[in-house]
């Protein structure tokens, strides 16, 4: 590989010739360059990558704020992106001091992490036209840093780099033809090794839902893997040519095994999402086969793009519980290397770095999708695959997931992983539909539904602390509706959970007792990080409230969510008094 | 490894020819468009495909005797995420059963959306269609059972 001129040097000279701008009152350090070896080592005081490091824990090690002190702790200061149609839903991310987060319409601030101050902003001009005819937008999930850039993915298709001092374009390149498909990117993007990866949306659209590596100095795009019958194998178990109604991508980050340079990807479901196969899935019905790469976790190597090793966690899927979670926790137990990845039903896969199945539990109560999962294999056990019409017992869990795509926390001094799980069900009524071959400008769902509560229940989430590779639960905690939120938990021996009426509660990290909360004034569906700046320990969580799953709370719930908005948020930013 | 050189590791979906099918052929025969040449590609993607129920009219061999009229399946594929229960309750969006609403409202929020709620399908529904949508909201019924 070129090497790239030093950061360091760069960073150095800007920073004297804007000294008496805003940025030297902003950067009280001199930024250090943001590379590979600094995200694996996931520095204390920085917040490098969507989830936290490249071993994926959502996890900071500062101790400032702790069991002892919590009680004290209150809003630093507050930040409004404006313009937050449905609701914010993204991972701050902390390098030297500097948070760098977005809003809805790929909106990227730049503010200074211990006072808020904006050091820069840059609102992509979006097709706005185009952005009207989607479904899932326009929110944004986060950035990506690395080589002295800041990286989002737009709406309409496009990566746009950043310079992380100015907020300048460096490049913005085309990936996908979102007039055609329809689809963009909410996801952040993740930044290893000199490349930007990327997936797209794509689980409900006719499309092959690429996820792409993109070269960090040049925007130019080094490869492209398709979920959607990617390989020749993977071309033959889509029958009756329906590669070509599609589904799959990759819309939320995975990460990167340095050990390996290999990237892990989680991959959307096929379209449509309900099929009338019945049991004769392999040879009936929209989609017939196992319809690889989709419901799949994948690991790609990051300089090509070729795939190394797969595990599709939902063969066929027919309920839409698919693999597109990016969380993939990599664990060091008893010598062996292993990561844990949640799918969307509720069952979380304990995977070798090779993706070999080693044991499969379950989050939640209500499930009966399938019977089972092999815990030794990953073999469904007594799947439901349904027929057109009415489907009799209700399907568990609901559609919106048994975990969100929001991450849970590893805490390597606790060795708990704490893990939202969501107890709801849905009535369906699955439909014969035509099958759509080409792009086309909607959603491809395949069933009538409508939300439901366990049955003999009510519906409700809760944060279990649990052994993240058997499974063992130490406590739980339950919550009137489901959080969507991430979790954050510290070496300060807390755990923090950003809740749907607008509470953010911390927890005891070995008990699950509850310490503080505050309310931040609406829903949260999105990231919380910890940072420090300055000597000084912040928690940042973003608050604002709509979206897919959290659109049904008010006909659902009624209660505080018929009046919260699903146009406003705000980022907001805890210190000790 | 060769850096910065483009990596192919499978068929580009660009390279892919768009093939009529016989369904689509008939599609076009049926299209109320004078030259088809004007459409912008996207526009004309959308109108072949999302057009499918016009052609799902016709005898498919494993067709349940039940098969759904075509506007329902419309409806199931693209509007019932939000509308639940076909349109029959609440969910993301309100129930379209039993709506006050005019015929003239709802096709022109069909059409146009609303910002941050509902998207718009103008262009990937015909009006013929959006007309059929409206009449499968006004047939709604309480299900049996």
């Amino acid at each position: 590989m070129k090497k790239q001129p030093s950061y360091l040097a760069v960073s150095v000279a800007i920073s004297a010739a804007v000294a008496i701008g805003a940025t030297l009152a902003a950067s009280p350090a001199f930024a250090q360059s943001v590379d590979t070896a600094r995200i694996e080592a996931g520095g204390q005081n920085d917040w490098l990558t969507y989830h936290g490091s490249y071993k994926s824990y959502h996890y900071s090690p500062l101790a400032q704020i702790n069991t002892g002190n919590v009680a004290n702790l209150s809003v630093a200061w507050i930040h409004i992106p404006g313009r937050s149609t449905r609701g914010l839903q993204s991972m701050p991310l902390v390098a030297d001091g500097v948070l760098y987060y977005t809003g809805s319409y790929s909106r990227v601030f730049a503010l200074n992490g211990a006072t808020g101050e904006v050091i820069w902003s840059y609102f992509p001009e979006l097709d706005e036209g185009l952005i009207a005819r989607q479904t899932h937008s326009p929110y944004n999930r986060g950035v990506a840093i690395g080589d002295g850039k800041v990286y989002v993915g737009t709406m309409d298709g496009r990566l746009i780099a950043l310079d992380m001092k100015t907020g300048k374009v460096a490049w913005d390149t085309k990936l996908i033809d979102s007039q055609k498909l329809t689809v963009g990117f909410t996801g952040a993007p993740l930044f290893a090794k000199g490349t930007v990866v990327i997936g797209a949306q794509g689980g409900e659209w006719p499309g092959r839902g690429p996820i792409f590596g993109v070269d960090a100095a040049t925007g130019k795009k080094k490869w492209e893997f398709l979920t959607v019958a990617g390989t020749d194998d993977a071309m033959k178990t889509w029958g009756s040519d329906s590669w070509r109604t599609g589904g799959g991508g990759g819309w939320m980050p995975g990460t990167y095994d340095t050990d390996t340079n290999t990237v892990l990807w989680g991959t959307a479901n096929p379209a449509p999402l309900y099929d009338w196969s019945g049991a004769d899935f392999k040879t009936q019905g929209a989609r017939p086969g196992d319809n690889l790469y989709t419901s799949s976790v994948i690991a790609l190597d990051v300089d090509t793009g070729k795939l190394k090793s797969f595990h599709q966690e939902l063969p066929h899927d027919a309920w839409d519980f698919d693999s597109a979670v990016g969380e993939f926790l990599m664990l060091d137990r008893d010598g062996q290397k292993l990561v844990v990845h949640p799918n969307k039903s509720g069952y979380i896969f304990v995977y070798d770095r090779n993706l070999a199945v080693k044991n499969v539990w379950r989050i939640t109560q209500n499930s009966n999708f399938v019977k089972n999962i092999d815990p030794k294999t990953g073999e469904l056990i007594g799947r439901r695959d349904f027929a057109a019409g009415k489907v009799e017992e209700p399907l568990c869990p609901h559609i919106s997931g048994g975990v969100s795509w929001n991450s849970g926390s590893y805490n390597p001094k606790t060795g708990l992983y704490y893990k939202l799980g969501q107890e709801w069900c849905m009535t369906l009524d699955v439909m014969k539909t035509t099958p759509i071959v080409a792009p086309q400008a909607q959603l491809n769902i395949g069933a009538n539904f409508k939300i439901a509560p366990p049955p003999g229940g009510e519906i409700y989430g809760h944060l279990d602390a649990r052994d993240p590779v058997t499974g063992a639960k130490k406590w739980e905690v339950r919550f009137p509706e489901p959080p969507l939120a991430s979790v954050l938990s510290t070496g300060g021996n807390l755990v923090f959970v950003p809740d749907s009426r607008g509470t953010v509660h911390a927890y005891d990290a070995d008990s699950g007792t509850e310490l503080w909360n505050h309310s931040d004034g609406t829903g949260h569906q999105g990231g919380i990080i910890s940072y420090s700046a300055g000597g000084k320990q912040y928690v940042a969580v973003v608050a604002g409230f709509g979206g897919m799953a959290s659109d049904d709370y008010a006909p659902t719930f009624g209660g505080v969510y018929k009046s919260m908005p699903r146009d406003d948020g705000a980022l907001i930013v805890y210190s000790l008094k | 490894m060769a850096a910065g050189e483009p990596v192919q590791t499978a068929p580009r979906r660009t390279s892919e020819p768009m093939r009529l099918t016989k369904p689509d052929l008939n599609l076009m025969k049926t299209l109320h468009v004078m030259k088809l040449d004007f459409l912008p590609p996207a526009v004309l993607a959308a109108a072949l495909t999302c057009a499918t129920p016009a052609w799902a009219q016709q005898p498919a061999p494993s067709a349940p005797d039940n098969a759904p009229f075509d506007a329902e399946q419309l409806f199931a594929s693209t509007c019932g995420w939000c509308h639940s229960d076909g349109g029959r309750a609440a969910g993301k969006g309100p129930q379209l059963m039993g709506t006050s609403k005019s015929d003239d409202f709802i096709r022109e929020r069909i059409k146009n959306g609303k910002p941050g709620a509902m998207p718009a399908f103008d262009g990937a529904l015909s009006d013929a269609q959006i007309d059929a949508i409206i009449k499968y909201i006004r047939s709604l019924k309480p299900q049996q059972g």
